[in-house]
Parts: structure tokens; sequence; C-alpha cells
């Protein structure tokens, strides 16, 4: 009823026992959301591990994403139709910035949007601290060369096709939870104490007038 | 060792190791001291003496995925035979303990201790400070490193139990050197240094930091602080306990950081009072945790020097941001768990559900 694909779920409960373990955290790159996840979703190539839902965006408000997208350090993943027109039920998305360039092995491979999340009806929606990070595919013909071997490898087949513009994979996050550097910095920021004792160690070898 | 360590990857794609302190403690280090196998073995045994930081990347990868700290376990090496200190040499330089450990605790029980650690390249006492950092977590039970004079650990001096379970796990980083955009540019005079220190006083005052940082700078400078009283006659009749804290500050910092040290105000009163006060403008880099919601609300239209000194109207900024938004959004928050179409969270995906709990 919210666009995942019933079905998925048993595929993606062999892979649970892979990602189990103590301390791993789902923290994927831009490369690898790009390259591993949207590639395989587009060229309709098992994923592995299959852990990342597919959702209908545009009936979903963003703090609805819980328990239905897949959530790693307070951001939650996701599949969704491209679409231009990114409206859901209290609010719309809208672009911000450029589009950045998503590289694997120094080729572009995809293209990352940044949009921020309004509620209420454009243009006149008030602005809210939810971001996301929307990914695309290049056109088929800018893949990597080792995405090309696996399209290739998957024609041969003759079975499959390759959607590079029906897909994009999703990133959202809330810039108010902190959430952004949580992951990323925790236990690797000194604390303000630490950087106090760290700069009186400098002192340590001033020399004191007598 | 095993295949999972040095680019041979058994970790999926998106997926990178981040544990939290209660997992390096009460996971990892836990099994490693009790000889248990460790499921995924991705932190591996390094001799810390016999290796230099910028080689732990490539002898700690996990996986191919690029990384921003590095983990390993080490079992410490005396630095004397009969002394309980540790040797953190390395042949280019050695790692020197900076501040005091740190009790890490889980939400009901205390664990283990963490140790902060700079690596100084050359020689002490003539090392060159480096940005590397290493974080060194120990278990609460044995406490075979005496190295801290901090004195509310209660050890069993020399035991020699103590040192055959002397594991710890270790996470090195290169420090962000983002506090250095609140000195200014191209100078590192003491005075910068020290509206350094009194602007991270201020925000991190309810560690009761200034009585650490006092506590502290008395110890490293205890010797100091003796040869001055023996040269400088007019303290002699006051050499007592409290000028044994406070002269430091004076010899090592000059009277100018010291006459900070002393307007500072009480550490429980709000930090209002002091925020006002911005001699320095440096305070305006780091907003106390209090006020950062709402410069993050404000994003650019919120400047502390237009004075921000009353908590009421700081209330109505932040309940005039959120009106709307945040008033919806609870709601459907609440519906949303209502939900029971599709429970992605639970019910059969056993273990990857849990270990989503798991994380903070």
């Amino acid at each position: 009823m919210y666009g995942i694909k019933k079905g998925a779920k048993s595929k993606r409960l062999r892979h649970t026992h892979v990602i189990s373990k103590q301390g791993f955290r789902f923290f994927p790159s831009d490369e690898e959301l790009v390259v591993h996840f949207l590639y395989c979703k587009a060229a309709h190539l098992p994923c592995q591990p299959d852990i990342i839902p597919t959702l209908d965006l545009y009936h979903c408000d963003p703090w609805e994403l819980n328990g239905k997208a897949l959530q790693g350090d307070n951001k939650w993943y996701f599949f969704t139709r491209r679409t231009e027109h990114r409206v859901s039920a209290d609010g719309y998305w809208t672009p911000i910035g450029d589009d950045e360039p998503v590289t694997s092995r120094n080729a572009n491979v995809g293209l990352k949007k940044t949009l921020v999340y309004y509620m209420g009806e454009p243009p006149v929606g008030i602005k809210t601290n939810w971001i996301m990070h929307e990914y695309h595919l290049l056109d088929t013909n800018a893949c990597t060369s080792s995405s090309n071997s696996t399209r290739r490898s998957s024609k041969k087949s003759g079975q499959q096709r390759f959607d590079a513009n029906k897909w994009a994979i999703c990133r959202v996050f809330d810039t108010s939870s902190g959430s952004q550097t949580s992951l990323n910095d925790e236990g690797m920021e000194l604390s303000c104490l630490d950087e106090v004792f760290l700069s009186l160690d400098d002192y340590d070898e001033v020399s004191f007038p007598n | 060792m095993s295949i999972s360590v040095n680019g041979q990857s058994r970790v999926p794609p998106g997926f990178r190791f981040h544990p939290t302190e209660e997992e390096l403690l009460n996971y990892y280090l836990t099994k490693k001291v009790a000889c248990e196998k460790i499921d995924l073995d991705v932190i591996r045994d390094v001799d810390l003496n016999k290796l230099e930081p910028w080689d732990i990347q490539e002898k700690c990868r996990i996986g191919s995925t690029p990384q921003n700290d590095w983990y390993f376990f080490s079992h410490k090496d005396k630095k004397y035979p009969t002394g309980t200190r540790t040797n953190r040499a390395t042949a280019a330089g050695f790692w020197k303990a900076t501040g005091r450990d740190k009790v890490i605790c889980t939400s009901f029980k205390r664990i283990g201790m963490r140790k902060t650690l700079v690596f100084y390249k050359g020689r002490a006492p003539h090392g060159q400070k480096s940005d590397w950092i290493m974080h060194e977590y120990r278990l609460d039970d044995h406490c075979s490193d005496n190295n801290t004079t901090s004195s509310n650990v209660s050890c069993t001096v020399g035991e020699g139990g103590a040192q055959e379970d002397g594991w710890v796990v270790c996470r090195v980083f290169k420090k962000k050197n983002h506090h250095k955009a609140l000195d200014s540019p191209n100078t590192s005079s003491s005075i910068n240094n020290s509206e350094v220190v009194k602007t991270q006083v201020v925000h991190s005052s309810s560690d009761g930091a200034l009585d650490q940082i006092l506590q502290y700078m008395g110890r490293s400078c205890k010797q100091e602080n003796e040869n001055f009283n023996t040269n400088n006659n007019t303290h002699s009749s006051t050499n007592n306990n409290a000028w044994r804290y406070l002269l430091p500050i004076d010899t090592a910092l000059g009277s100018t950081l010291h006459e900070r040290f002393m307007k500072l105000p009480a550490l429980e009163s709000p930090i209002t009072a002091e925020y006002p006060d911005n001699s320095s403008g440096s305070q305006t880099s780091y907003p106390p945790d209090g006020l950062q919601a709402v410069v993050n609300m404000c994003s650019g239209e919120f400047q502390t020097d237009q004075g921000l000194n009353d908590w009421a109207a700081l209330d109505r900024l932040v309940a005039s941001h959120l009106n709307g938004s945040e008033s919806e959004a609870s709601k459907h928050d609440l519906s949303c768990f209502d939900d029971t179409g599709y429970d992605y969270q639970s019910g059969g995906d056993g273990d990857l559900w849990s270990f989503r709990h798991g994380s903070h």
C-alpha cells in the first residue's frame, strides 16, 4: 500500500546475517549508492545486500519514512521512481543548489540533487529542516566500464532491460536532529575539554621568566 | 589474520565500521581479553611500538572503503620492567597522553576508561606535535595502566596479574583543524590561544571543566610553580595550596588569561551571563548547546553580537520558526506509528533490524 514490493522482504532476509555485526552501520558513500545500489536496480540485477526498499516517495511525507525506508544513522534510504513532480500529502520538495556529479574511478556515473522539503502548497510553503539527496544515473552510454560489462553480460542472457531514467535512490534526513554528523564524528571529534588540554600542552615548552 | 581484514572485504557495500564506545569495550575488548571468538574479526592486533600513525591506515584497513578512523588492539608494553608506565614510543616519535582519562559508561554502569593521546614526532621532551590522535580504551576491571595520576581510579599498583590482560583497543584518527578558525589568520600568539581557552571553558562548563583544567595545570606546572616560588619573594608568603593552582596560570599563560579566568561566572550560571560580554568575538563560532538549535534554524539571520540576553525572546524566536511545521510534524509522526500496513522495522527481519536498534 506504500509502494513497497511485497516479496522483496524474503529476499532481504537472506542477507541479514551479513550485516548483523557489532559496530557496522549503514553509511553508504555517494558512489556506493549510485554504482552499487542504483545501478543494480536499474539493470534489474540482484543487489547484495538487498536491503533498500522501493517507495513511492511522493505519497510519503519525510517523517513517515521511519519504518518504511532503510534507516542508517538517522537517515532514510529508498528507491523511488524518477519524477520532477515531487509533491507529497503535506508539502513538496524543491531543489536547492547545483546538481553535483557522482564519480567512480574518475568517471561520472551519476548526478546528486539536493532538495529541501516545504510544508504546504507551492510556491508559498514553509521551509523545513528536511533535506533529500536524490541520485540519478547518467544516460546509459555514460556508465563505467565495469557497469558496462555487467550490462553486457546481462544482455547476453537476453532477458534484462536497463532503466537508467526510471529510478532514483534517495537519502532523506532532518538537519535539526543532528544526524548529519553523528556517525561521521562520533568519537572522532575531540571534546572541548580535550582541545583545551591539547592547547595547554603547548605551554609545556614555554620558557618561564626568572 | 582473518581474511576480513586488509582489503579482502566481507563488509557489504554501504556499511562502515563505526563502533560506539560501548561496542568497542563491551563487545570487542571484552571478547579479546577473554580470548573469545569475535564474529567479524576486523580489529587486528598491532604492536604500537612498531607502527607509525601514518602506516596505520594501510595496516588497519577494513574492506576497501575509505576510512577516517582506524582500529586496533594493542597489548600495553611497560616502559620499565619494574614500573607501571606504558611505553608508547615508536621509531619516529611517541604517543603522549593529554588531559585526564574519561570514564565510559553505559546508561547504567561504568564499563571502562578512555585515554586520549597525541602523536609527537621526535623524542621527548622535544617532540613536535602532530594531528594524529589516539583514543585508547581499556576495561574498567584491569587498571594495569597507572600512567595517569588520576586519584579516583582505585588500582592495585604493580599487580602482576593485571599486566597479563593488558589489552586495550585503540581508535586512531587525524584531528580536524576547524578550531584554528578561531584564531586570527597567521597568528598563534598566546593571547589568541587564550581566547580559545576561554571560549572552550565557557562551553564545556557542564564538565566542571575549569576545575579539571586548574587541576591539570596545577599538576603539569607543578615544577615551574615551585621554581617560581623560590625565585619570587613576593609570593613566598602565600605559598599555599590555592596559589599552587593559580600561579601556574599566571606564569604559563600570562596575566591576561589569569584575569579572564577570574572573570568567569560560576559554572552553573546561565551562559547568557557570559554571552553578551562579547569582548573577543570568538564565541560566535561556538554557540553553546542551548543556542545551537536556534542558530541552525535561523541560519544566517542570527548574529550573536546582536546581544541575545533574553531567553524569553529566544523561546519566541524558536516557537515562531517551529510554528506550523513542528506541530504538524508531530501529529504525523504519531499517526505513522499506528500504521500497520507494512512494518518494515520489525517482524522477521531478524538480525538486520536488531542491528539497527543498536545504533544511537
